[in-house]
């Protein structure tokens, strides 16, 4: 039983950190209709400059970690800018395809820059708290509130502030919005710059919790599309229950079945809600 | 139209002729390896250029097709022809089970769905270990007219060449008289406006699966001939990366034409040649060409030429 609930805590660790890559994709899906395939990588361009920073050159973690929020959000806006803007009235395909070479460029910029060693943020948050038979790490704690916190932040902003309502117009209508006076040039940038930022803090995590090294980044985006197949598309509470739901059958699967196959499980999971539920999990008939 | 024959007719001459001109071996077998990727490309152009869905799985059905030929051969001893025939049946039932729950979504998510699908054969084939030989791959493995004193040397490169360019123009008509077919136009239709084509009666879902099983097909034969080729597979070439050459040739070269996938193909086999000389820039290079690509050249090179074409030959 204390085993189970183990893998259960391992599980929502892992799965906070695919909200959040989650979170990032749906709210750029949400408005400019593309699969943002490159996220991954720049996520982990994130991790690995936080690492650079960090360990490298002895800079305070909290800073690091802002100077790389920092630069993720302008590399997100010039993405948008140089990458999907000239194709936004092409076919969607293009644009998926515009993702898919700019997944090869940051997978290429970060080996360059960094190289193919693995890495490990050090954090230096190495106690262990205990609470009955169940260890959980406290770096493991702070990745969970953290994400938890990021989660809460995102939601708001949406649906409380004025920049979140003019975007979610844009999603919902885009010809209503520019109607109504809204800059619809500037949206996506914005939305660029949060998704990023999202994407950056995720590749903190992964690097602290985990190691980052070439192809996590696409590995990573994939479970966040999974994500939002398992939620339902173009919901935030959806992917909340999504992620956590396959954080926690993956470290299940590692856990009692097979840890090479915990991938295999976590696809097969999504495959057969597709099935069941093509809708997903908190999606509307 | 006349035009047009004259240049298929040329190309296959030169096809013809490639061996006989080509001096240093190398080449010949990066010219043998373009064309098993003519046949990879074919097959992602049925479903990529005139179904309008984005497979990235098509280097897993490869994959597949390899390790099945292969291992057909060792385990049962069927002769070489029968696993290269029975390889991309093998890969078609693969196909139908990823494709019947992938053709659920649309779009770019059909395109991440498949994708998994590519990451699941390859954790397969990397931890299947009792099968696949995991990393380490399988080696030996026979080429055509293995022990039967045939009077034909596969072993010889030229004789292999001609072997597979003898297949991929095979396809290559399969592929053409697919897109002219009736089938084919439904599938031009389903690109074009798929709620259109469902809303005249049309079970859309049924084309959209045989044009991804095709495709899969395409690409298991081709995999069966790569094995065989090398005489060594082993999981690294089937992984996703090479799922996007496929993209990448099909895009390239000019996406819902014939020609286009012959042009990309050996685009994608001999640009990373070209581009040694960039070493680690590489794949920054390589995904720059294809953001570029897609931007200014979205009909490919085929399409380019159309243009030029038409704009000083005045001809349509």
């Amino acid at each position: 039983m204390t085993e189970i609930l183990q893998q259960i805590i391992n599980g929502i660790a892992i799965g906070g950190v695919y909200v959040l890559i989650a979170l990032g994709l749906t709210i750029v899906f949400g408005i400019l209709g593309i699969a943002h395939f490159a996220h991954g990588s720049v996520s982990m361009f994130g991790g690995y400059l936080t690492f650079f920073l960090a360990a490298q050159h002895g800079i305070p973690l909290a800073l690091a970690i802002t100077i790389a929020l920092i630069t993720g959000m302008v590399l997100g806006v010039l993405i948008e800018l140089l990458a999907y803007r000239p194709v936004r009235h092409a076919n969607h395909i293009n644009a998926f395809i515009v993702a898919l070479g700019l997944t090869m460029m940051v997978e290429g910029a970060n080996l360059q820059f960094f190289g193919a060693e693995q890495i490990v943020i050090p954090t230096g948050a190495t106690r262990v708290f205990s609470i009955g038979g169940v260890t959980l790490p406290e770096l493991r704690l702070y990745v969970i509130l953290a994400a938890a916190a990021l989660i809460a932040a995102m939601t708001i902003f949406v649906e409380k502030t004025k920049t979140g309502q003019a975007i979610r117009a844009v999603a919902e209508n885009r010809d209503a919005a520019i109607l109504m006076g809204i800059n619809v040039q500037m949206i996506p940038l914005v939305v660029f710059a949060i998704s990023t930022a999202l994407g950056v803090a995720a590749g903190v995590m992964v690097g602290s919790l985990f190691a980052i090294a070439p192809g996590v980044g696409e590995g990573l985006v994939v479970k966040g599309f999974a994500v939002l197949i398992l939620g339902g598309l173009g919901s935030i509470p959806g992917a909340v229950v999504g992620g956590i739901v396959l954080g926690v059958t993956e470290a299940l699967a590692a856990g009692f079945i097979s840890s090479a196959y915990k991938d295999v499980i976590a696809f097969v999971v999504m495959i057969a809600v597709l099935l069941l539920r093509p809708q997903g999990l908190m999606g509307r008939a | 139209m006349k035009f047009k024959t004259l240049l298929m007719l040329a190309a296959l001459v030169l096809f013809l002729a490639l061996p006989q001109l080509i001096t240093v071996k190398y080449y010949l077998h990066l010219c043998i390896l373009a064309l098993i990727w003519v046949i990879m490309a074919q097959g992602q152009n049925l479903i990529q250029g005139y179904t309008g869905y984005v497979s990235i799985v098509q280097a897993g059905f490869m994959g597949i097709g390899a390790y099945s030929s292969a291992l057909m051969g060792s385990h049962f001893g069927l002769p070489v022809g029968m696993t290269i025939i029975l390889a991309p049946l093998v890969t078609a039932v693969f196909a139908l089970v990823a494709g019947y729950p992938s053709l659920r979504v649309k779009g770019h998510y059909f395109a991440i769905v498949t994708l998994a699908f590519n990451m699941v054969i390859f954790i397969v084939l990397l931890n299947f270990t009792h099968l696949t030989n995991g990393e380490a791959g399988i080696s030996g493995i026979h080429k055509p007219g293995y022990g039967r004193g045939a009077m034909i040397d596969f072993y010889d490169r030229q004789v292999y060449y001609y072997f597979v360019l003898a297949i991929a123009v095979l396809m290559t008509t399969l592929a053409a008289v697919i897109v002219r077919s009736r089938i084919g136009q439904i599938l031009l239709a389903i690109r074009q406006n798929e709620d259109l084509v469902a809303s005249v009666g049309v079970a859309a879902w049924r084309y959209k699966l045989f044009a991804f099983v095709i495709s899969a097909m395409f690409a298991g034969l081709a995999g069966a001939l790569y094995a065989h080729y090398q005489s060594f597979i082993n999981p690294e070439i089937f992984g996703v990366a090479q799922s996007m050459d496929a993209i990448l040739a099909v895009i390239i070269g000019g996406s819902g034409t014939l020609t286009g996938p012959v042009i990309g193909a050996f685009f994608v086999v001999f640009l990373p040649e070209y581009l040694r000389f960039a070493d680690s820039f590489r794949l920054i290079l390589y995904g720059l060409i294809l953001v570029l690509a897609t931007i200014f050249m979205p009909r490919g090179i085929v399409g380019l030429a159309r243009d030029l074409g038409t704009r000083f030959g005045g001809r349509k």
